[in-house]
């Protein structure tokens, strides 16, 4: 279909750019600035650019939030998706009242505003001595996303053909190995969609880190950022070379998984 | 031309993922004989549902104990005392739940229009195939995909005083002195809509995006034969192809700005003033920063009977689209 692109389409596509390209290349820009030249200007484009902010960022303090990022992270992920996949796959391949409910409680839970979860969780976790541990906060993580992660899944296991699981039972295969031998590999573009949807939703999270870690000195990425940007006199070249740094990750997954989220979260969203 | 219309495969068939293989599975799973056989597949909810019954059910059934206790933190892991609807009576008494509804109700209203609207546009901009659209869309997929903390500190920082927006409009000469993005009630409110539209527009494109890629190019020139223009394409074509997804993003977008703290947390953490305490945010800052638990959790309470609401709107969307299906 060739489609010349009119005046308004044009127009549309050069705000797009401004507004989700400008704010990228600023995080950027200003991390590379000294703290002098913000103070003067905060928006020339033309200075000499130091590397100072990430100096000064990398000391001990990264190196602990880096790996309380990493382990939350992937710790999430790992037990979302290890509950997920299954409920998935269940509530995929039954019917009847339980699934309704169940679906239905998942909708609200996915739906709860993280606000009214983190009050009951702190004094829960007070109780069960879950506070202060990456535990505690991969334990909230995974309640917060595993609803999400259910719903996204279930569609792409409702696309795995049941003649194929059939047929798999007529040839003597039991329920558990249909499931890891049929099931799973052909589901496998949603459970790479989902758990990198995890993934970087667990990378990003700060809210529970930020209630349950007792000091700042455990924080994760996200969280020191958080608390670092509602700081007073803020260290503008010192915080965006954090952003970037927490952003690099993000990166690196979203470049090796576009495709795969462009394509594969509209399927979740809308069903 | 309105039969292929009709016909128009809606997205959620079209674009499913690449594995998926052959046809949907239908509606309702098939059960002949073996029927019986089938809901022996409930015992894969079993680690789900247990730790759903563990950490999100027991702890909304606190939510709702605590709500109705006197709870601060000195009584926090000691016994509470029964109170009543007494948390309610003080949210309402002193104004600030009133107060934060109203305002939650503009900040969800904007959001979800601008993120509607701005998603619908990028959707139609982006729609074509070339190079340009390829990239502006991968941009903002990325963006979405950063943590909400990188995103509010940016805004945080453009939206400032010497920032680049105040830069730009004091150098064209509209305003004279810095206009206060985040520090005047009303300018902070919108300002904080207007990121967390930002920030909503790129998911609300792609399943836009989703719904017009379904249209068939026949289509298209089907009605270029016609003569039709711009705005009757749009109008008459992407609109419509547009419309079964519209209800279930509509209900998303409204939840998206509804729960949304992380960049009011950024970029305002609620104030000045109260002039950002949305519903939720207020109340996480009855219990974390006033240490009223039971107040926060009353607060809190509210958010979750309005979420029942939506989840019922949504739950019903789902369903009819994927009986449409």
């Amino acid at each position: 279909m060739k489609q010349t692109a009119g005046p308004v389409t044009i127009t549309i596509k050069v705000l797009l750019t401004l507004l989700y390209g400008i704010p990228l290349f600023w995080i950027l820009l200003t991390s590379f600035k000294s703290s002098a030249d913000v103070m003067s200007t905060q928006s020339s484009i033309f200075f000499r650019p130091v590397t100072t902010a990430y100096v000064e960022a990398f000391n001990g303090e990264l190196f602990t939030a880096l790996g309380q990022s990493v382990a939350i992270a992937l710790g999430t992920t790992a037990l979302t998706m290890l509950i997920a996949i299954p409920a998935a796959y269940g509530l995929a391949r039954t019917s009847g009242y339980i699934t309704t409910i169940g679906l239905g409680l998942l909708i609200v839970f996915q739906m709860m505003p993280q606000t009214a979860n983190v009050i009951p969780l702190f004094q829960l976790f007070g109780k069960w001595s879950m506070l202060d541990s990456v535990l505690g906060v991969v334990v909230a993580d995974t309640a917060l996303l595993a609803p999400f992660a259910i719903i996204l899944l279930r569609p792409f296991f409702r696309g795995v053909p049941p003649e194929l699981e059939e047929a798999a039972s007529i040839d003597g295969s039991g329920m558990l190995r249909t499931f890891f031998s049929i099931v799973l590999p052909i589901a496998r573009n949603g459970i790479f969609t989902a758990g990198t949807l995890v993934l970087l939703m667990s990378w990003g999270e700060f809210l529970y880190a930020v209630n349950f870690f007792l000091s700042p000195g455990s924080y994760p990425l996200s969280a020191l950022l958080s608390q670092q940007v509602s700081a007073f006199g803020i260290n503008w070249p010192g915080l965006m070379a954090l952003a970037v740094l927490t952003s690099i990750p993000v990166l690196i997954v979203f470049s090796s998984t576009y495709k795969l989220l462009r394509d594969g979260l509209t399927v979740g969203a809308v069903k | 031309m309105t039969d292929q219309l009709a016909s128009a495969p809606s997205p959620t068939t079209t674009r499913k993922p690449a594995s998926g293989g052959a046809d949907r599975a239908p509606a309702r799973p098939r059960r002949p004989s073996k029927g019986l056989k089938r809901q022996n597949r409930l015992v894969f909810l079993i680690p789900a549902t247990a730790f759903l019954l563990a950490f999100s059910v027991y702890p909304l059934i606190t939510l709702v104990r605590m709500s109705v206790s006197k709870v601060n933190s000195a009584t926090l892991n000691g016994d509470w005392v029964f109170t009543g609807l007494e948390n309610f009576r003080v949210g309402f008494a002193s104004g600030e739940t009133t107060q934060a509804l109203w305002r939650t109700g503009l900040f969800v209203l904007v959001v979800t229009v601008v993120g509607m609207v701005g998603g619908l546009a990028a959707a139609i901009a982006l729609r074509t195939t070339g190079r340009w659209s390829g990239i502006v869309l991968a941009v903002m997929v990325f963006v979405w995909a950063l943590p909400p903390v990188v995103n509010g500190s940016v805004w945080k920082f453009l939206l400032g005083d010497a920032g680049l927006i105040n830069t730009i409009v004091l150098k064209t000469g509209l305003v004279d002195s810095a206009i206060p993005f985040l520090y005047d009630q009303h300018w902070a409110l919108a300002s904080v809509a207007f990121v967390n539209s930002w920030s909503v527009i790129p998911f609300n494109a792609l399943v836009f995006r989703a719904a017009l890629m379904g249209i068939s190019p026949e289509v298209f020139e089907a009605s270029a034969l016609d003569g039709a223009n711009k705005w009757q394409e749009i109008r008459h074509i992407m609109l419509p192809a547009a419309r079964p997804t519209t209800l279930v993003l509509f209900v998303l977008t409204v939840v998206f700005a509804f729960r949304s703290f992380d960049l009011i947390y950024v970029m305002t953490y609620g104030g000045p003033g109260t002039a950002t305490n949305t519903l939720p945010f207020l109340g996480y800052l009855q219990a974390f920063v006033r240490y009223d638990f039971g107040l926060g959790s009353a607060t809190s309470v509210f958010t979750v009977l309005f979420v029942i609401v939506l989840a019922v709107v949504y739950a019903r969307s789902i369903r009819r689209e994927e009986s449409d299906s």
